[in-house]
């Protein structure tokens, strides 16, 4: 049966790379702070967090 | 709200990954067990999460910040007395039960420990209410996306009922499973932000505490009386009907979550389903209510140069309904928004799958294949499955297309809950706990406990407005919450009354009958095996201690 964590990591990760590239090529802020570029790199360490746990629990 | 091409792409991507789940899964649907019940074979994280999400339509994330800026904290109630502590007793109490019995649905437990009529009576209210609920939550999305977007409601409803409908139908309760936990993610990842700009902008909680009435961000201070909170209701209405009667009746009966539950792949992971999903559902106030209170607070008192966030109606109360995509739109930008609304987009699909897929599961096992066509083939009753699962979205459709007249989405739904499932608890809990609780007391009870709860309904009132016409009103509440809650507990004592008094004028199934099914008779699993904690009871205790610390910290 498909590893769930394997579609929820490259989900986060795929979307975390999105938001770091927007974050950084457009720079918009709020409250004097660049969400997307923050958000996107918590959402790739999330992302690739779960990659590995998948890898790791692969037997 | 306009939307960036960033935006469009993190929708795509989401909905490419939902059908691409669906037809990896496709190939593992070789009878009905895998279709209708994901085969046993679910990790108890993931069911937990799914027992979780499966609740979480986006009408309970905007019902539930909507309620933020109506009633403050007061809103808690639904997490922390009722959702956390009716958790913690399905999964100590009465999933062995349920998942013991290995009954294939709530229905079907119904008829093992009692008759066929309870069964049958149980799975049309269920079935007619699943594919209702379905329509609402389809109804209430396109109208979001057609007032936020501008994007054509006939066109929102077709395409997320044609992408639930397609990942239903080849991947079945798992495709729908998988669907929720990835949902799950989203929201945390989607919703977070905008908790904390909204909370950081209306200068944290002290600031947020100075912006709107002192009664808003107390949970239990105001309940002493009910002219002195905004819902209008005192603690034992609140304890009594909504926690108790409300919540343990949603979260231990409808087999929309139960059903996540038993999927799951042994007794221990069944059990601690509801305890995994107790975690996040106690954090997530902060993630909903707080926003809700947020909203409020910058729409009283907005920080120089801005708008008051939310729009004043017609009838001079606030928009509500749009406190939290109105906060998506203010602090999310081009590229946040697309996740915020991503996780929107997955919550109306995911809410709407859940009711697809434990109304195919009951139309197939409770009433086609109980009344209809016995004796099929198992390829028969997958290909069965199926066919419901159009013939569901077709319904909810329709729905969708009726529901259009209810405005407070949240309050219409718990009027809808409160007829149906407010009386059941009563019947499992005598039913569980006390052998001697007969079928033919089950069945009259559940019937009169609806009924009183419909009669408590048309002769009360609230102000002038009402959803349905009335018979007369001989009494007069603060507010719908207050006739919602005291209709519950109506409807829950009746039906609790007439099972007890009628179960003791009829013959008892003998005890061989009910093993497995009734404690007492059921022995116990061996779950001091397990590591302390995996152990049903510890991990119950811990987060027990962890909400009543949360209730007295916002008193």
């Amino acid at each position: 049966m498909l590893d769930l964590r394997y579609p929820i990591g490259l989900l986060l990760a795929i979307y975390g790379v999105i938001l770091v590239l927007q974050g950084a090529l457009v720079g918009a802020t709020v409250l004097g702070l660049n969400v997307n570029l923050y958000w996107g790199a918590v959402m790739i360490v999330s992302g690739l967090s779960a990659l590995l746990l998948a890898r790791r629990g692969r037997t | 709200m306009h939307l960036a091409p960033i935006d469009i792409l993190l929708i795509v991507i989401y909905g490419g990954f939902v059908l691409a789940i669906g037809f990896l899964l496709r190939r593992q649907m070789v009878g009905s067990a895998e279709f209708f019940m994901a085969g046993r074979s679910m990790p108890a994280w993931v069911a937990g999460l799914a027992f979780l999400s499966a609740n979480l339509g986006a009408q309970e994330m905007i019902g539930m910040a909507a309620s933020g800026a109506k009633y403050g904290m007061l809103t808690s109630h639904f997490y922390w007395v009722g959702a956390v502590p009716a958790m913690l007793f399905v999964g100590v109490f009465m999933m062995p039960f349920y998942y013991g019995s290995r009954a294939r649905s709530v229905p079907e437990y119904l008829k093992l420990r009692f008759d066929e009529k309870t069964r049958g009576f149980n799975a049309l209210t269920f079935a007619v209410m699943t594919v209702f609920s379905s329509g609402i939550s389809m109804y209430a999305m396109g109208a979001l996306l057609a007032l936020l977007l501008g994007w054509n409601i006939h066109g929102s409803i077709a395409v997320s009922a044609l992408v639930v409908l397609l990942y239903i139908a080849l991947g079945g309760l798992t495709s729908a499973i998988y669907n929720e936990v990835l949902q799950f993610f989203l929201i945390v990842f989607g919703f977070t932000p905008v908790a904390y700009l909204g909370l950081r902008d209306a200068g944290g909680w002290q600031g947020l505490a100075a912006r709107v009435p002192d009664t808003f961000v107390h949970a239990w201070r105001d309940l002493g009386r009910a002219d002195a909170n905004p819902m209008g209701i005192e603690w034992f209405g609140m304890v009594m009907g909504l926690c108790f009667v409300l919540s343990f009746g949603y979260w231990c009966t409808d087999f929309l979550v139960v059903q996540r539950a038993m999927a799951a792949d042994s007794m221990n992971a069944a059990r601690r389903t509801p305890l995994i999903a107790a975690w996040p559902k106690m954090v997530f106030p902060f993630l909903v209510i707080v926003p809700g209170i947020a909203a409020l607070g910058l729409t009283l008192h907005p920080n120089a140069g801005a708008a008051p966030l939310l729009p004043t109606l017609a009838n001079g109360t606030f928009d509500y309904n749009m406190a939290l995509p109105l906060m998506m739109s203010r602090y999310y930008p081009a590229g946040m928004l697309g996740l915020g609304l991503t996780a929107l987009l997955a919550s109306f699909m995911s809410g709407m799958a859940g009711n697809v897929t434990a109304f195919n599961t009951v139309w197939t096992f409770d009433i086609y294949q109980s009344y209809l066509r016995p004796r099929e083939s198992d390829a028969h009753y997958l290909w069965m499955g199926r066919m419901a699962t159009v013939f569901g979205v077709l319904v909810s459709m329709a729905t969708a297309y009726a529901a259009m007249r209810f405005n407070n989405i949240m309050d219409m739904l718990q009027l809808v809950f409160s007829f149906v499932n407010a009386p059941l608890f009563a019947t499992f809990l005598l039913g569980m706990f006390w052998r001697r609780t007969t079928g033919h007391g089950a069945f009259w009870g559940l019937v009169s406990g609806t009924m009183a709860a419909a009669l408590h309904y048309e002769l009360t009132g609230v102000g002038a407005a009402s959803l349905l016409p009335k018979i007369a009103v001989v009494h007069s509440y603060p507010s719908d919450m207050a006739q919602n809650f005291w209709g519950a507990i109506v409807a829950w004592t009746t039906c609790f009354v007439v099972t007890a008094v009628i179960s003791l004028m009829t013959d008892a199934k003998p005890a061989g009958e009910l093993r497995g099914l009734v404690y007492g008779l059921t022995p116990h699993d061996a779950e001091d095996e397990a590591a302390w904690y995996r152990r049903p009871h510890t991990l119950a205790g811990v987060i027990l201690l962890c909400v009543l610390a949360l209730n007295l910290y916002f008193w």
